[in-house]
């Protein structure tokens, strides 16, 4: 009993353990990198800006950088890289960063790799790397150290390698080496987003004072991280496994104790006879509920923490983040031992007050047999009683079986939950990239440029199909004088193909060149000003115009996009050049895909566009689902934890109940039960209601999946979930089912047998 | 043996392991049992009756000596061919009737033949109707034990143990549990059944099987002491 106490303990407090290290983990690091209040882009940072901006009161400090992208050699192709660089990057005092290994900081001429690019890259310390930016020579770095930013999406996820480097590396590399971000940290902690807008607007405008251009302000949400929104909605999937888990639990510690006291009636019976009174009898046995549970949560608590850091620290990694060094919040502990004392002793109240109240009598008359089952399980006839009699039995006590059916088809919800989802994600993918994402490659360039010309160029390459010139600019919204938060907005020829993202609201684009913007639903989550149907004014490179939303589209992607037609922004900011060639090949052959994304870099590079990376529709289609799937299969091993809790349940419902029946199965023997007639017996039990969870499990699961597809939506990729199971989903979760029951009741069955038939008919 | 000996002990010891060594229940009990005969078996509590028809059943095996019933020697049978065996060849009566409470009181009767399938699947209800109906009880054969008397139940109890028309009837202290009414119309159908042939060994503190058994076996300690042949 213990050891199912242990298991069901130990599971919910592995999730509530990691749950919590994660919660401490992501909130506090985060922090304590002392993250940027805003950042400026400005055309270039000087002593005198410096100065000047550290000297305005709410302001506590600033910082120069410079970003670059730049492309990076990776396993023979070019893949995008991000370089940061300042001047003293050893001494960086706002977004903190953590050596882990080698030299820090960078020597000139030296590129030291962030830790979650490592694996991306495939260079380690002592490796080197191709870098290009723009136009300028490949250049071989050495790789000399290994640095944490926490403040950085993982570089494996985005697909970039992120290279922190000098000024002086960047000149190398032929880009500017002066700086052109300002990155502030506000004095006043407290302050909300729109009063850290304010402090960054006044810093803007003393930029412009010095004579310096702003492009942009980027101020966000104070204290949240950049992937804040997938933590959140990955903590809550955990918590509501733990809590679910906790649940569970706690149904098989009131089985296990109930039971228990049940099968003491007579004991209790005796104790009366001889003059105990109920509260002598209810405090001794309540006693021994709680040391039950202070001996469960001795040996649970401690497995719990151990199984919940290795599992914090795996789900940690895939944000960026590090667990090691943290603690195990104290509440959670706290959490647990209340739960590992209080539920045993919650449980035993029940009976112990219902022995304490039985007659002496009823208690000592007690001969074993007993209890009736449901009266609608009670007309089922026409087959065999050993058929029968199993099936009346596991009705017989019936809050106990309903608390193992609610216990396994929890776990069997969200067993089908995370399969679902596990579909969902491919649908999603191959959904994406067959009917939203049409095109097979991307080519992006280094700079922009004319779209014609580039058109030229693409489409006398011999197996190209369509080809689109893209562009990308960022947009702020403009009032009251100052600058909201920035979003990208794609620039996409007026007869676009190769994108279709189905209408949500409103309509698509028109061909002319009207000033109309379309942006995804992600977008109006985050400016919810940009509904469909009105008109905002938009600071896009300097220059304020009105835009109106006519429609909005279903988000295929988690990130915020808005959409303009190339000819509108030319018309409104005189500049619409593009940066991107999505390319669609007559020939969908992947061989011939990947020769012919080698020929239009050859003819674009020949033509004198440099070309920053070429990305294969087919090797980012395999990247992203690999790295969603191993996001499902966690998912999937949480449910695999609660079927187990399940399972457990079952086993201990089922060796209670030939506890209870001892007599009976003895009686059975008795009158010709061979051993395996009764291990069938017991076995079929057990299976009946393995069977019965497999039923509930079924409609349970749908709103499980469609909690978990919103959730994932959140961190990952819009998914809509397929919310009736699968065939597959279903089969494997009877599979699973009828062997979880024939496992947890292989050893009640085999007791049963072992029971001595003389001593179960005894009355003494 | 002669062919109407339905059963036979010889020099069967019987000892239980106890904290403090061991505890004799039966001590060189021979005792020869013939067909159609109803053996009352009595004594006072510990006495070793209960012992003595458990060794007879199969339930408990002799520490030493033979035991032979309708030709089977159960001292050197597996346990998985005793269980088989019993089912077919001893029908047992309890004190507490012990039916199994879901099951209807034809339901129980027929759970022995569906153990032992010695009659054909379609011919058990029927066989269970007429069991329930020798024994005065077919009106409740679709009740619950729990809604059924004492006597009652032990009639259905003893429809279970004729189910698959064993040999030998075995019956611990079958009116222990009834009022002296229903203990007396208990006795008198055992004593129909041993005329209709059939072999009934009961355990008994029932002073009055003197009066229907046709032979009355007195244990003492472990010891037949006395046998009284009482029916003619």
């Amino acid at each position: 009993m213990v050891l199912a106490i242990v298991v069901g303990l130990a599971g919910a407090g592995t999730v509530l353990d990691a749950w919590s290290l994660l919660h401490r983990v992501t909130r506090d690091e985060y922090l304590a990198t002392n993250p940027a209040s805003a950042t400026l882009r400005v055309d270039s940072v000087d002593a005198s800006l410096l100065d000047s901006a550290r000297a305005i009161p709410s302001v506590r400090d600033v910082e120069a950088r410079r970003t670059v992208l730049a492309g990076v050699r990776v396993q023979g192709a070019w893949d995008t890289g991000l370089l940061y660089a300042s001047n003293d990057l050893g001494n960086r005092r706002i977004g903190v960063l953590a050596p882990q290994e080698g030299q820090w900081p960078p020597a000139d001429g030296a590129f030291v790799i962030e830790r979650s690019s490592v694996t991306f890259a495939g260079a380690a310390v002592g490796d080197s790397v191709l870098v290009r930016i723009g136009k300028g020579a490949e250049v071989r770095l050495p790789v000399t150290g290994i640095v944490r930013d926490q403040g950085l999406a993982p570089g494996w996820m985005d697909h970039v390698v992120y290279g922190f480097v000098t000024p002086a590396t960047l000149a190398k590399l032929g880009a500017p080496s002066s700086l052109n971000e300002l990155r502030i940290t506000v004095r006043d902690r407290s302050l909300d987003r729109a009063a850290i807008r304010r402090v960054a607007n006044d810093v803007r405008a003393l930029a412009v004072r010095l004579g310096h251009e702003v492009p942009s302000v980027d101020v966000p949400v104070p204290g949240r991280h950049v992937h804040a929104a997938q933590m959140d909605s990955l903590l809550m999937i955990m918590g509501a496994f733990g809590v679910l888990a906790l649940c569970m639990s706690g149904f098989l510690v009131v089985n296990l104790v109930t039971a228990m006291l049940t099968g003491q009636l007579r004991e209790i019976g005796v104790m009366k006879a001889l003059g105990a009174r109920p509260g002598q009898l209810a405090a001794l046995y309540l006693a021994f509920a709680l040391a039950l549970g202070v001996v469960a949560s001795a040996i649970a608590i401690p497995l719990a923490a151990y199984a919940g850091r290795a599992y914090a620290s795996f789900a940690a990694t895939m944000l960026n983040f590090d667990v090691d060094g943290h603690a195990i919040p104290r509440f959670a502990l706290v959490l647990q031992l209340l739960a590992g004392l209080l539920l045993p002793v919650l449980a035993a109240a029940v009976p112990v007050v219902r022995g304490s109240n039985v007659s002496v009598a009823t208690l000592l008359r007690d001969t074993g047999i007993g209890g009736v089952t449901a009266p609608w399980i009670q007309r089922i006839r026409g087959t065999q009683r050993p058929l029968l009699f199993s099936l009346r039995n596991a009705f017989r006590r019936r809050w106990r079986t309903a608390l193992t059916l609610v216990t396994l088809a929890s776990g069997g919800a969200a067993f089908l939950g995370a399969l679902d989802l596990r579909a969902s994600i491919r649908d999603s993918v191959g959904s994406l990239f067959d009917n939203v994402l049409r095109f097979d490659m991307a080519v992006r360039l280094d700079s922009p440029h004319d779209a014609d010309s580039i058109a030229d160029v693409t489409s006398r390459v011999p197996g190209v199909e369509i080809a689109e010139e893209w562009g990308s600019v960022r947009a702020t919204q403009a009032g009251a004088g100052e600058q909201g938060a920035p979003f990208a907005i794609s620039v996409i020829p007026a007869h676009e193909r190769l994108v279709t993202a189905p209408i949500a609201r409103g309509r698509w684009m028109g061909d002319g060149d009207a000033a109309e913007i379309v942006v995804n639903t992600r977008m109006l989550e985050e400016q919810p000003e940009l509904a469909v149907g009105t008109s905002v004014d938009l600071a896009i490179g300097g220059r304020i115009s009105r835009w109106a939303v006519v429609g909005s589209v279903e988000s295929a992607i988690p990130q915020p996009t808005a959409f303009v037609t190339r000819g509108a922004l030319e018309r409104v900011a005189g500049d619409a050049r593009a940066t991107t060639v999505l390319i669609r090949a007559s020939n969908r052959d992947p061989d011939a895909r990947y020769a012919l994304a080698g020929r239009v870099r050859d003819a674009l590079e020949a033509a004198g566009f440099a070309v920053g990376s070429s990305e294969l529709s087919q090797v980012n289609r395999r990247a992203i689902e690999d790295h969603l799937l191993m996001v499902g299969a966690f998912l999937l091993a949480m449910a695999q934890l609660t079927i187990v809790v399940g399972a457990l349940a079952l086993g201990a419902t089922m060796s209670l109940a030939v506890q209870e029946r001892t007599r009976e199965i003895g009686v059975l023997r008795a009158i010709g039960a061979t051993p395996g007639a009764i291990v069938t017996m017991v076995q079929v039990e057990g299976l009946l209601i393995g069977v019965l969870s497999w039923l509930i499990a079924i409609p349970l699961s749908l709103p499980v999946s469609a909690l978990l597809a919103r959730a994932f939506g959140k961190i990952m990729l819009p998914v809509t979930p397929t919310l009736i199971p699968g065939r597959f989903a279903v089969a494997v979760w009877l599979a699973v089912v009828v062997i979880a029951s024939l496992v947890a009741c292989a050893w009640p069955a085999l007791r049963a047998t072992r029971i001595p038939t003389v001593s179960a008919i005894a009355y003494e | 043996m002669q062919s109407d000996i339905l059963i036979s002990l010889r020099g069967v010891d019987k000892s239980y392991a106890i904290h403090s060594g061991s505890f004799t229940a039966l001590r060189g009990v021979t005792l020869d049992i013939a067909r159609g005969e109803f053996i009352g078996v009595v004594g006072q509590s510990g006495s070793g009756k209960s012992t003595l028809l458990n060794l007879l059943s199969g339930i408990d095996r002799a520490s030493a000596g033979e035991v032979f019933v309708d030709g089977v020697a159960l001292h050197a049978m597996r346990e998985r061919e005793i269980a088989r065996w019993r089912g077919r060849s001893v029908g047992i009566v309890f004190q507490f009737f012990q039916l199994l409470p879901t099951l209807t009181a034809i339901e129980n009767v027929m759970l022995p033949m569906d153990l032992c399938a010695r009659w054909r699947a379609r011919d058990r209800e029927d066989r269970a109707r007429a069991l329930l109906d020798r024994l005065g009880v077919a009106d409740q054969a679709f009740k619950l034990p729990a809604t059924l008397s004492g006597g009652q139940q032990q009639r259905v109890a003893i429809a279970r143990a004729l189910a698959n028309e064993p040999a030998v009837l075995l019956a611990d202290e079958p009116t222990g549990n009834l009022d002296s009414h229903n203990a007396a119309n208990i006795l008198e159908l055992f004593a129909e059944l041993a005329q209709q042939g059939q072999t009934i060994v009961a355990a008994t503190h029932d002073a009055g099987v003197h009066r229907v058994c046709t032979r009355t076996v007195t244990i003492a300690d472990g010891q037949i002491t006395e046998q009284v042949a009482s029916y003619a």
